[in-house]
């Protein structure tokens, strides 16, 4: 299933929420339509927690996480650590990295079993990652871009890359991640994938601005209903078509 | 939203109103006051000023115009060709290019009479100059007084104009009129376009717009067509025929196979055959409507060889369809969105447009690279939360049971009643009891309640609250009270005596009846008189003329004023002494302590009265003028002003 939502109306939600298959992480707002729109969905299955990472509410693209753990930058103050310890599952492992690219979210992207990393991460960034997220990890670009985290989205079952990637690149990527992969937009033609939607297996939450058929896109490749990613390729070629062109 | 918004064109006023306009703005922003003792350079500046500010102000505004109304030239044939049909192609690009004119004519006067400013040498010729000037900018504007109205039309016209964007996804519905075709829009869209049973309901464009597969599509319904030449048709079908000569959409052609339209099935195959070249390139639908009334198979053989030849074309798909059973109109719908977005689609693939989006339409499939399991991760509680959402709606729902009861199913708001025991929850509780809502006596703990009344009532009658005192009266006791009783009931006679002798018996003049009108008099009787025929001349000295002189009028000032000046006459004194009435506060009252009295009652009374329903009272302040006339006339001089 995919929610359409804002974070006070901003429609970048990835940027403001972080959502794995065992915890959701939401920024702290003005009010709590955002917060609460995560937790009517997930509140029965995994925990929504309320969370800032160094003073900031963009905790979407400061920090990566899956099932088995998260890592945050540096610069996380003590007080937030520890309340992301206390309010996280213990299954989950919380890990603080030195990193001199501090905005994981934005350099890093995951699934419960690989990651994409910026190709200029550090070694030992690397090793810590493969530890705590249980990932196999590869260095990448995604359309010639190298923050692969805001131009890739993926979960266990499907993979959302920036509109321009090349047939070839997507192929190659697919092999990587080991999940069908499909190039497109969000909120409206917006190919900051990583920024527009955030998802797990069985849920995801897109900004307000997305269309109908990029919604359709999102929820055949992610798997959230029945249909097959194989659709986008046939049932909607043509309304992709006319409606890109 | 759309590419051709022309709600936006800013009204043209008359040139009456035009030349207002131009001139009090004119007036308003530049200086008013000039002197001729003033340098004569700054009088010549001061007018020149007023000359070019009024030809910027014409110029601005007719510029507006100019760019505002859209150009024939420049806006999709389609629109251009519309409003060719509308508004004539001449007339439109004459009344613009006049409005240009008058524009180019004002800046040349304003030149002219700036040149000659300069060579003012007084105030007045300076003024007569700027007069001339402005005089003149008027004149041309009045001029074009037809064109500005001409154009003033047009943009209200254009205004109203659907808003159909030529390059989007369109399907144009056309035919003859009274097919059915706006019928068939007003089912798949919301346009709510009028059907009336008669031919030309439908006298423009309409646009509705309706979804289909992830897309929005806009449905035009055009006007019916005649068959007859181009030259012959008149502007209302000249608008459909404009739309389907522009647009690039899927043309549905309706036919109606029941001939009640007033058209022979033959006579709309001609009009199809003829207008045929419109539909070139274009994906075509045939809608044979009204199969309510009668079906294709149901067609006689010679009528059905009519339409043989269009069945059989392999281009054209023929459907079938009834507005009013709804059968066949979601069919039709979607044959003609699949239709146009293939066709569409083909016409894509082969520019080059597509090519930047074709590797969106790629699902890229992994090739597996060593033999790990990758599953997803959902929690237990989800999927079992989505089963259960699945099994929810197995519930044998209330609709279900009214389907499988049919007429039988009456509405039963006492199932919902979970917590009342089966065999008690369909007992009928009346609303009304002998004459009481029971919902009023409804109380939970009624019976603890009672019971605890009941245990106080127990406990006051063991402690003998009820237990009667005797007592005990002696003889002088009963004497008085004998005595007491003989009173009261002498009493209670009394009363009921004064309250009838009250009662008054006379009878009572209603408040309505008017004053009652003298109806003796001197005058009267001599002439009655005089018409049964008695003589009444000589009559003047007589005793009947001399009837009593009355004092009129009951009460007031003027009576007692007139009274006093005729003291020395004996008898009018004593007469108006005894008209005279005390006050009406004053009647009938016995002394001082009972008038004070009175009065209190009738202060509270009034302040009663005054209060509840806020009315003006006496203690209220009163001006009963607010400028008296004396005291706020004639001059003023030095000196007091509240008293003359």
């Amino acid at each position: 299933m995919a929610v359409r939502t804002n974070f006070e109306s901003k429609d970048e939600i990835g940027v403001f929420a972080k959502l794995t298959n065992a915890y959701c992480l939401a920024s702290i707002g003005g009010s709590e339509i955002f917060y609460s729109t995560f937790e009517a969905e997930l509140g029965d299955s995994i925990p929504v927690v309320h969370a800032s990472l160094a003073g900031c509410r963009i905790i979407g693209r400061m920090c990566v996480g899956n099932r088995k753990g998260l890592l945050v930058p540096s610069s996380t103050f003590d007080q937030e650590l520890q309340h992301l310890r206390n309010a996280l599952p213990d299954s989950v492992k919380v890990q603080r990295i030195e990193e001199r690219l501090s905005a994981l979210g934005n350099v890093i992207t995951c699934n419960d079993y690989v990651a994409l990393v910026h190709p200029d991460l550090d070694r030992e960034t690397e090793e810590i990652i493969s530890d705590t997220l249980g990932v196999e990890v590869f260095r990448h670009t995604i359309a010639g871009n190298v923050l692969v985290g805001s131009y890739c989205v993926l979960n266990n079952r499907g993979a959302l890359v920036h509109p321009n990637t090349s047939i070839v690149d997507q192929e190659e990527l697919s092999s990587l991640l080991q999940v069908p992969l499909v190039a497109g937009t969000v909120n409206q033609g917006s190919s900051l994938v990583g920024a527009g939607v955030v998802v797990n297996d069985w849920c995801a939450f897109t900004g307000m601005d997305t269309t109908a058929t990029e919604l359709a896109v999102l929820e055949s490749v992610f798997r959230l209903n029945e249909a097959e990613p194989s659709k986008i390729a046939q049932e909607m070629r043509a309304s992709l078509i006319e409606g890109m062109s | 939203m759309s590419l051709y918004n022309f709600k936006k064109i800013a009204v043209v006023p008359t040139s009456k109103d035009f030349i207002d306009i131009i001139l009090s703005k004119t007036q308003r922003k530049t200086p008013t006051v000039v002197h001729k003792q003033y340098k004569i350079t700054r009088i010549r500046a001061f007018y020149m000023r007023k000359v070019k500010f009024a030809q910027q102000s014409f110029h601005d505004r007719l510029t507006q115009i100019l760019t505002e109304f859209p150009k024939l030239d420049d806006v999709h044939p389609f629109y251009a060709d519309l409003m060719n049909v509308l508004y004539d192609k001449d007339h439109y690009k004459l009344a613009l290019g006049q409005t240009n004119t008058a524009r180019h004519l004002i800046d040349n006067v304003a030149k002219d009479y700036v040149r000659l400013l300069k060579y003012g040498d007084s105030l007045y010729r300076c003024k007569q100059l700027k007069r001339a000037a402005l005089g003149r900018m008027a004149t041309i504007m009045k001029r074009q007084g037809s064109n500005l109205t001409y154009l003033e039309q047009v943009r209200q016209h254009l205004a109203r104009l659907p808003s159909i964007d030529p390059y989007t996804r369109t399907i144009i519905i056309c035919g003859f009129p009274n097919v059915g075709k706006s019928s068939f829009i007003n089912k798949i869209t919301r346009a709510d376009v009028e059907v009336q049973p008669y031919a030309f309901t439908t006298k423009s464009l309409y646009v509705g717009h309706t979804d289909y597969k992830y897309l929005r599509w806009q449905v035009i319904d055009t006007p019916g067509i005649l068959d007859h030449s181009l030259e012959e048709r008149n502007v209302i079908e000249m608008q459909a025929v404009t739309a389907l000569a522009h647009l690039r959409a899927c043309v549905l052609y309706f036919m109606d196979l029941s001939e009640q339209c007033g058209h022979t099935l033959d006579e709309q195959v001609k009009l199809f055959e003829s207008i045929k070249p419109l539909f070139a390139n274009k994906p075509l639908i045939i809608v044979a409507n009204k199969t309510d009334i009668v079906k294709l198979e149901e067609l006689s053989p010679e009528r059905r060889a009519v339409l043989k030849e269009i069945e059989e074309d392999n281009e054209i798909s023929f459907m079938e369809m009834s507005t009013i059973t709804d059968e066949g109109v979601m069919e039709v719908k979607i044959e003609s969105c699949e239709k146009l977005l293939s066709f569409r689609v083909d016409q894509k693939m082969r520019s080059k447009k597509v090519d930047g989006v074709l590797n969106r339409l790629h699902v890229a499939m992994p090739k597996p690279r060593d033999n790990k399991e990758r599953p997803p991760c959902i929690p237990e509680n989800v999927l079992i939360k989505k089963q259960q959402e699945a099994d929810k709606r197995k519930r044998k729902l209330a609709r279900d049971f009214e389907v499988e009861e049919g007429d039988d199913y009456i509405v039963d708001l006492a199932k919902e009643y979970t917590d009342i025991p089966e065999d008690e929850r369909h007992d009928i509780l009346p609303e009304i009891w002998e004459g009481h809502n029971i919902a009023d006596y409804i109380d939970l703990e009624i019976f603890e309640k009672l019971a605890e009344l009941e245990k106080e009532e127990e406990i006051r009658e063991e402690t003998g609250m009820y237990v009667v005192p005797k007592i005990e009266l002696d003889e002088t006791m009963q004497e008085i009270k004998k005595l007491a009783l003989q009173i009261r009931h002498k009493k209670a006679i009394l009363k009921d005596e004064a309250r009838i002798n009250k009662q008054s018996r006379k009878p009572v003049v209603p408040r309505t009846t008017g004053a009652k009108v003298r109806d003796r008099s001197v005058q009267k009787l001599r002439k009655s008189m005089e018409t049964l025929g008695v003589d009444m001349s000589g009559s003047t000295e007589a005793n009947f003329t001399k009837t009593k002189q009355k004092i009129r009028s009951v009460v007031g000032g003027t009576v007692a004023k007139k009274a006093r000046m005729d003291m020395d006459t004996n008898r009018s004194l004593s007469q108006s002494r005894a008209m005279v009435k005390p006050p009406r506060n004053e009647q009938g009252i016995k002394d001082l302590a009972m008038k004070k009295k009175l009065a209190q009652i009738a202060h509270r009374a009034i302040s009663k009265k005054v209060g509840r329903m806020g009315l003006k009272g006496e203690a209220d302040r009163f001006i009963g003028t607010k400028m008296p006339k004396h005291l706020f006339s004639g001059k003023r001089g030095t000196g007091k002003t509240d008293r003359r």
